[in-house]
């Protein structure tokens, strides 16, 4: 069965009413996370509070699945060279 | 000298061929010992991957090292593009038979009542009817396209195929996308239903 033809899962459904609930008007985007996210990751490292901008990133985070897979790695990468 | 003593905005930039190259080879095995790491455990990434990632990323960092602000450290900044570059490469292949209207079919069916099955609705009242305020915001709030990018999303299909198959552009597929969840918020709020209740009902 191809991904396209699989019904929701509860996860799913589960993920976009969550990614209604955190929807607001202003937000970042993939390119614009990117940017930021190596500052974002050193800041979690470090156990630093966040500030405006690092919010927003945190926000993104939690709506975009891609970018929170490539900063869970990139997480990875920094903790194996600490 | 090691990766934290470099200065690579101006290793990279040197004038001198020879340690512009050193600084390039140097980078590019950092890039690929921390993509190494980070994709181990994937059965799917090969050596020749992890070479072909790494080269790949290395030309991107070098496209944009303008952009560079140093609010974090150099490798870091790579090391999240290098990532983004892999990551990129390995949903595009994922979903690379992925047709523009199989997408468009796939969001006409995101309405029906079949594609939430009874087991994931479970007995409970409250999800039940956040799902059927969903479900009818979705078909009378949404346009074609913008419920075609939101399955896209939800299948976890990469933002750029859903760009290149809508064949729009970053910026108006975000934009689309922006709106549609802002309706269905909008939706959802002019029913009464708050994230709190979204939270409860899926245990989120």
């Amino acid at each position: 069965m191809k991904p396209q033809d699989q019904p929701l899962t509860s996860e799913q459904v589960g993920s976009v009413l969550k990614m209604l609930a955190l929807t607001t008007e202003r937000e970042l985007n993939c390119s614009e996370c990117l940017q930021h996210v190596g500052e974002f990751a050193e800041t979690r490292l470090a156990s630093q509070p966040v500030d405006a901008v690092m919010s927003s990133i945190e926000q993104h985070l939690a709506l975009c699945p891609e970018c929170r897979e490539e900063f869970e790695a990139l997480m990875t990468i920094l903790q194996a060279g600490k | 000298m090691t990766p934290t003593e470099i200065n690579w905005p101006v290793a990279l930039r040197a004038t001198d061929t020879a340690e512009q190259a050193a600084a390039m080879r140097a980078l590019r095995d950092v890039l690929h010992h921390g993509l190494r790491i980070a994709l181990s455990s994937r059965g799917d990434v090969s050596e020749a991957h992890l070479e072909d990632f790494a080269q790949e990323s290395l030309l991107r960092i070098l496209d944009r090292l303008d952009q560079f602000q140093g609010r974090s450290k150099f490798t870091t900044w790579a090391q999240a593009i290098a990532l983004n570059t892999a990551f990129t490469e390995l949903r595009r292949k994922r979903w690379q038979d992925v047709s523009l209207d199989a997408l468009l079919a796939d969001g006409e069916r995101l309405a029906e009542p079949g594609m939430i099955a009874e087991d994931v609705l479970g007995a409970q009242e409250d999800r039940q009817r956040l799902v059927a305020v969903l479900r009818e915001a979705i078909e009378h709030q949404l346009t074609p396209k913008q419920r075609a990018a939101i399955m896209g999303e939800l299948r976890e299909m990469p933002f750029d195929q859903i760009v290149e198959l809508l064949g729009t552009s970053r910026s108006a597929a975000y934009k689309m996308l922006h709106d549609a969840r802002r309706a269905l918020k909008q939706s959802l709020q002019a029913a009464g239903i708050t994230g709190t209740d979204i939270q409860n009902a899926f245990n989120l």
